[in-house]
């Protein structure tokens, strides 16, 4: 996008000279306008032509012909449906002498053929001489604005800020009201001493075309600038040494893995079938000198059951190591879930005794003792698995390994229902005494 | 999945073991050790390589050839160590996959060879099992850890300190596997880090876990191991009834099949069990002998390191950590000990004058700073000079606290001048954070670009921290208010009104020439450029650039404020905070349908073992300490970011609307006013940037009802904030200051803030209220009710007679209503105008 100038005062005179030449033809002044001055101030000095017309007072008629001329032809290509000032011109034709609303028209008119262009010929003094009032009829300003506008850009977004500015000059409040600004009573004249308050119009024009604005003057708005956030506590950055980290030697480099092997192949062969005694106190051993060994052994909780089943030391001595370990939980829910057994009571009874297990946990399972006695369908089993079932209680309740008020509604029951088998009763007996 | 293969191509590249060669390779690599533990690097290389050739793809024998060359080559390319160090766990990962598949594989081909009638049928299914537990069981060879820890010690000494945590993280939730040695590297490694990233949670959970172990002994787990050797003997008999059983099951149903076949004719195995539960009934004291055994595995971070040592480090964690957590009650206890333990360490001393610099003691902050021996030299010299530099900020003696910390710079970076380049020295090098400090005191004095140039500098440390980005952001802001940027802006020298005299006598104008006017929609269209400093390293400042940093302040502030909610949202009982596996847990995969069961009984968990003694009872206390540092932190962050917060969204709005987005503005200064509690300054902030982006959007009467909340009933205006509002929103600490009456005094709170620059300061109350009325005036006024607008303009002017704005508004209302002489009067009541003579051109006269 090109910049946009500021017209300053010395172009202001230039453009108010190329306005004075009324005898040049237009086309030639529109030319010169253009290689005079730089593109980036057509739109700036256009800006001002426009204001400055506005003013009915401040040019004279040949040169607000000029004026209109270069506004309309600066930007006459490709289209004059792209002049940012064609609303403009086109209402201009309104309310102006009839020469200027004539040579408007043919202005709007020149952009439909190229032939018609011949009028911008002569200059604007020889227009407003060979002006023929009598030929002329004008058109409706609705109808111009359909005509000529119907492809300009539409009005452009304005917000109340631009609604209604005021122009930003202001006449001498000190002139009286009375004094009438037409009459060349103060003009210069060349050659006479000037009166007091006499001024020439020229000056004030070139003034005018450089110090318009567009924008006028409006209200203003305070737009207060948030404050700078003070320092934060704790922002300025305190240093303190840091503590040395150096680069570790990794120490496993061949290292002899050869017992760490053995022990995962017992484990393996563990989940299979039962282990003689010698085996059995090697893992425990191995267990025991290298603490991290069990996370290495080869035990997962999906073959814990396999493990509790064959050998049930080694599970609790797997579990009891494992205690700290994050995944414990997958562990316990393997064990709480798995088919009840012999194995798994005697691998959670000695856990009761090695770690506090959580009491969710014993719940679990011991609900789940207790639906196994009831399912069983062989009466002779039944007995057995009863009577164990309630040992594993007792022993429970008296060691306090589970709060009796948990299991209580439970347990009774349960008691109830085998009343018929000694230990039941006997269990039953030491709740009641619990209770009491 | 070709089994066979897998088996045979890792049997022969991993298993030294395998072919009887494993003990001279073992005593090659432990020469090797002794080499590079004595810095012998070319020697050890020379070894390495033999190694290399025999095992070529050996990830651990890789790793170690990486670290030695590495030191051998002088430390040059720490970030290409970084690169073969992944690449060495991305092998080591590959090859302890394929060694799983390997072990399930031959498991399932024993099984099938025993049981012989069960098909293939078991071995996918085996396989998925696997896959799921692959995290569970590496074997000792394909352990990693070492080279995982590595890369983290590179990221840390690079500063790089939340590339080192998030790599740390999973390690350390898997730490109960890894080797104790290593496991304490990566807990203290993990402490540094956890600390510089300000992650106060992480830091609380590794300092519970490395507390724990120093208080418990060995003797009970070898107790423990003995006596479960002993009982070892009675399923020995069952091993053989086990075995005779095997078919007699059939005729059960399948569902308790296991349960019958060992209550059936086991009669050896049950009776033995029956008895077992009976004396365990009695057996007491075992019970409780086993009871602590759960600690073992703790036990042994004392063999590898002096454990008076360990202790002493782990106290200077904790001073650090309550400082960070702002619990300086407990800090300065803590430091006391800590200083009675070795009162003369540099660490030591820094900590306890960081204390009383928190504490706005900055005297005795100097104090003990010029207690540090040696404290202009190497990497004490730059932390000296740039702790200095913090206190005198603080103090408001802005100059001098730059001539600090250009003395921390220049100190901090001649230490890499230093030979031999040493790992350490990098990370000693501590240049990113003197330079955001040094643009932070840049801003506050008003040097913008420069300051912004230090900022940059400082981004690889801090582009994660929302007042980073917010500072960048105030940085481009300054700029634009002191005209420094190319396009756009208004600089302040403009700002005076310019009135030129055109012409004489009767055609005598006066032109208003207002440049400092940006009402509405200027030319200032601002190019967007998305890089943030040019080829040259000068920042390009722009108010685009705020705009994109604000955003990024926005957004991060936004993620943590989400993180903070989900913490807080647990409560923070002591049981939660200080066990560590509960919280590891909470990503772990645990089957369905039991889950709520299995998160209590992991609270159960952290309350093992309750035998009570001392030892335990202090771990207790350390751990409420810590977990109250915990919430006063949390407390404080909160605060802290709903402060920042307030600032960024405001600063958004203002930002929205110098770049002519009114509806941007109008979301930005809504969502300001939305937030709860907002401070009184940010509120009316919040009302004016809405107003004006209303009025610019065309909806006047939403505007004026933003700008009406400040109207008591009636037309008296309230002031919008007071002077105390401010001060409270300045000075959040002193609070605990206690030096008040030694005569010293609180020195924060004596200073006036006078070395502030002019262009800082904020708009008074009565300014601010005169700004809503200056405002209400314009809205009027383009509203068409000139009257009522000159009435609100005459009481702007009446608060704030110099108003520059109110006077123009009056200009423009007079002139509206077609009284050129007062508009001209108020017009000379502008302090800044000049009259100016419209230059005659020569040509014309």
């Amino acid at each position: 996008m090109m910049m946009i100038g500021i017209v300053n005062g010395e172009e202001s005179y230039k453009l108010l000279k190329l306005l004075k030449q009324d005898h040049r033809p237009l086309l030639d002044l529109t030319s010169e306008f253009t290689s005079t001055f730089s593109p980036s101030l057509h739109f700036p000095l256009c800006t001002s032509l426009y204001l400055i017309l506005e003013d009915k007072l401040m040019l004279t008629a040949p040169e607000r012909l000029v004026a209109f001329t270069v506004l309309h032809q600066t930007y006459a290509s490709p289209s004059s449906s792209m002049n940012p000032f064609i609303r403009f011109i086109a209402a201009c034709n309104d309310g102006a002498e009839n020469f200027e609303r004539a040579f408007i028209l043919q202005l709007l008119r020149s952009s439909d053929s190229s032939s018609s262009k011949e009028f911008l010929k002569q200059s604007a003094a020889d227009y407003i001489k060979g002006f023929d009032p009598s030929a002329q009829t004008f058109p409706q300003i609705d109808q111009l604005q359909q005509q000529y506008c119907k492809n300009a850009h539409p009005e452009p977004y304005n917000c109340l800020f631009k609604d209604m500015p005021v122009k930003n000059v202001v006449s001498d409040p000190d002139v009286p009201s009375s004094c009438n600004i037409s009459s060349p009573e103060f003009d210069l004249q060349p050659g006479v001493q000037p009166k007091i308050g006499s001024g020439d119009k020229d000056e004030t024009v070139a003034g005018l075309l450089s110090n318009l604005t567009l924008e006028g003057i409006g209200p203003q708005w305070i737009r207060p600038r948030p404050p700078r956030l003070p320092i934060q506590d704790g922002e300025l950055v305190w240093l303190v040494p840091g503590n040395n980290h150096e680069l570790l030697w990794d120490s496993g480099m061949c290292a002899d893995t050869s017992r760490g092997a053995a022990i995962r192949d017992l484990i393996a062969k563990a989940t299979k079938s039962p282990l003689v005694p010698a085996q059995q106190e090697k893992v425990v051993m191995e267990l025991a000198n290298d603490p991290k060994l069990v996370y290495h052994c080869g035990v997962t909780p999906s073959r814990l059951p396999e493990l509790v089943e064959n050998n049930p030391l080694i599970a609790v001595e797997v579990l009891t190591r494992l205690i700290n370990s994050p995944e414990i939980t997958e562990y316990f829910t393997v064990l709480v879930t798995m088919e009840m057994s012999l194995h798994s009571m005697e691998v959670v009874n000695r856990l009761t005794q090695a770690v506090k297990l959580p009491s969710d946990f014993l719940r679990l399972y011991i609900s789940n003792c207790i639906t196994s006695c009831e399912s069983i369908k062989d009466k002779y089993m039944q007995n057995r698995l009863v009577r164990l079932v309630c040992v594993f209680l007792q022993s429970l309740i008296r060691n306090n390994h589970i709060d009796v008020k948990e299991i209580l509604i439970e347990v009774q029951a349960f008691c109830i229902n085998f009343s018929r088998i000694r230990e039941a009763a006997g269990l039953f007996r030491l709740l009641k005494t619990m209770e009491g | 999945m070709d089994s066979r293969d897998s088996s045979a191509t890792s049997n022969s590249v991993v298993n030294p073991s395998a072919d009887g060669e494993g003990a001279p390779f073992s005593a090659v690599a432990k020469e090797a050790a002794l080499l590079f533990q004595s810095r012998k690097y070319t020697e050890c290389l020379e070894l390495l390589h033999q190694l290399a050739q025999k095992k070529e793809h050996d990830p651990k024998v890789l790793h170690n050839i990486a670290i030695t060359e590495f030191f051998w080559d002088g430390c040059s390319n720490p970030r290409r160590l970084i690169e073969v160090l992944s690449d060495v766990k991305r092998k080591s990962e590959v090859l302890a996959r394929t060694s799983l598949e390997q072990v399930e594989a031959t498991s399932n081909a024993g099984s099938r060879g025993t049981l012989g009638s069960k098909g293939n049928a078991s071995a996918p299914e085996h396989q998925i099992s696997v896959a799921n537990n692959t995290s569970i069981f590496y074997v000792d060879e394909f352990d990693h850890s070492v080279a995982i820890l590595n890369i983290a010690v590179i990221w840390f000494h690079l500063s790089e300190y939340s590339k080192a945590l998030s790599i740390l993280e999973p390690l350390y939730n898997k730490i109960q596997p890894i080797d104790e040695t290593i496991a304490l590297h990566i807990c203290l490694l993990l402490l540094d880090v956890a600390l510089a990233c300000h992650d106060i949670a992480k830091s609380a959970d590794v300092l519970n876990y490395l507390e724990k172990p120093l208080d418990n002994g060995t003797a009970i787990q070898q107790q423990s191991a003995n006596l479960v050797v002993k009982s070892s003997s009675v399923p020995s008999n069952s091993a053989v009834a086990d075995n005779s059983d095997l078919g007699t099951s059939a005729g059960l149903n399948t569902s308790d099949k296991s349960l019958a076949r060992t209550l059936s004719d086991e009669t050896l195995d049950y009776e033995s069990m029956m008895s077992a539960l009976d004396i365990g009934g009695h057996n007491l004291g075992s019970s409780q002998a086993l009871s602590s055994s759960n600690n073992f595995s703790r036990s042994v971070f004392d063999k590898s390191l002096p454990s008076v040592d360990l202790k002493l480090k782990l106290q200077l964690y904790k001073v650090r950590f309550l400082l960070l957590s702002g619990n300086l009650k407990a800090a300065k206890r803590e430091v006391k000990g800590a200083m009675n333990a070795r009162g003369d360490s540099s660490i030591a001393i820094l900590l306890k004058s960081q204390l009383e610099y928190a504490r706005g003691n900055y005297r005795k902050a100097i104090k003990l700073l010029m207690a540090l021996e040696n404290r202009t030299e190497g990497a004490i010299g730059s932390m000296f000079f740039n702790n200095l530099g913090c206190i005198y900020h603080e103090l408001a003696k802005f100059h001098t606290a730059s001539i600090f910390f250009t003395k921390a710079l220049t100190s901090s970076s001649s230490l890499r001048k230093e030979k031999p380049l040493r790992l350490s020295t990098l990370s000693q090098d501590k240049s990113l954070f003197i330079s955001y400090n040094c643009g932070v005191q840049n801003l506050a004095s008003g040097k913008p670009v420069l300051a912004a140039r230090c900022l940059l500098k400082a981004q690889t440390a801090f582009y994660n921290k929302p007042l980073f980005w917010f500072r960048l952001a105030e940085c481009c802001l300054m700029a634009s208010e002191m005209g420094l940027l190319k396009n756009g802006g208004v600089s302040l020298e403009s700002s005076e009104l310019k009135l030129y005299v055109i012409g004489k006598g009767k055609w005598r104008r006066l032109a208003i020439k207002d440049e400092s006017s940006r009402n509405g929609l200027s030319h200032s269209a601002e190019k967007t450029d998305w890089s943030i400093s040019s080829n040259d390293g000068q920042p390009k400042l722009s108010l685009s650039l705020a705009r994109l940093c604000l955003y990024n302040a926005l957004h991060i502030l936004s993620s943590c404020e989400s993180g903070l909610h989900s913490s807080s949202s647990s409560p923070l009982d002591s049981s939660e905070v200080n066990d560590s596996s509960e919280t590891r847990n909470v990503n772990h995969k645990i089957l369905q349908g039991v889950e709520a069961k299995l998160s209590a009984m992991n609270l159960g968990l952290s309350q093992v073992t309750s035998n009570g003694d001392t030892k335990e009872q202090k771990a207790v206390v350390s751990q409420e300490l810590i977990s109250s540092s915990l919430s006063i932190y949390e407390e404080t962050s909160r605060r802290k970011n709903k402060i920042v917060k307030e600032a960024v969204t405001a600063n958004q709005a203002f930002v929205e609307l110098e770049l002519e987005n009114p509806i941007g503005a109008l979301s930005c200064a809504r969502s300001l006013l939305q937030i709860p509690d907002c401070s009184r300054v940010y509120a009316f902030l919040g009302h004016m940037y809405a107003a004006e982006a209303l009025c610019l959007l065309n909806r006047p009467s939403e505007a004026s009802e933003h700008l009406s909340v400040y109207l008591a009933e009636g037309k008296n205006m309230r002031l919008p904030f007071t002077e105390e509002d401010f001060e409270q929103w300045r000075v959040v600490k002193n609070s605990e200051c206690e030096e008040t009456n030694n005569g010293g005094g609180p020195v924060s709170s004596i200073i006036s803030r006078s070395e502030e620059p002019q262009i800082l300061t904020f708009l008074k109350p009565e300014e601010a209220r005169a700004a809503l009325y200056v405002n209400l005036a314009a809205k009027s006024a383009m509203d068409g009710e000139l009257q009522k607008a000159l009435e609100l303009v005459n009481q702007a002017l009446v608060m704030s007679a110099n108003s520059r704005e109110a006077l123009l508004t009056s200009v423009y209302i007079h002139l509206a209503l077609g009284n050129s002489r007062e508009a001209l009067s108020k017009l000379k009541q502008l302090s800044r105008v000049r009259f100016l003579p419209f230059p005659v051109s020569s040509e014309s006269s």
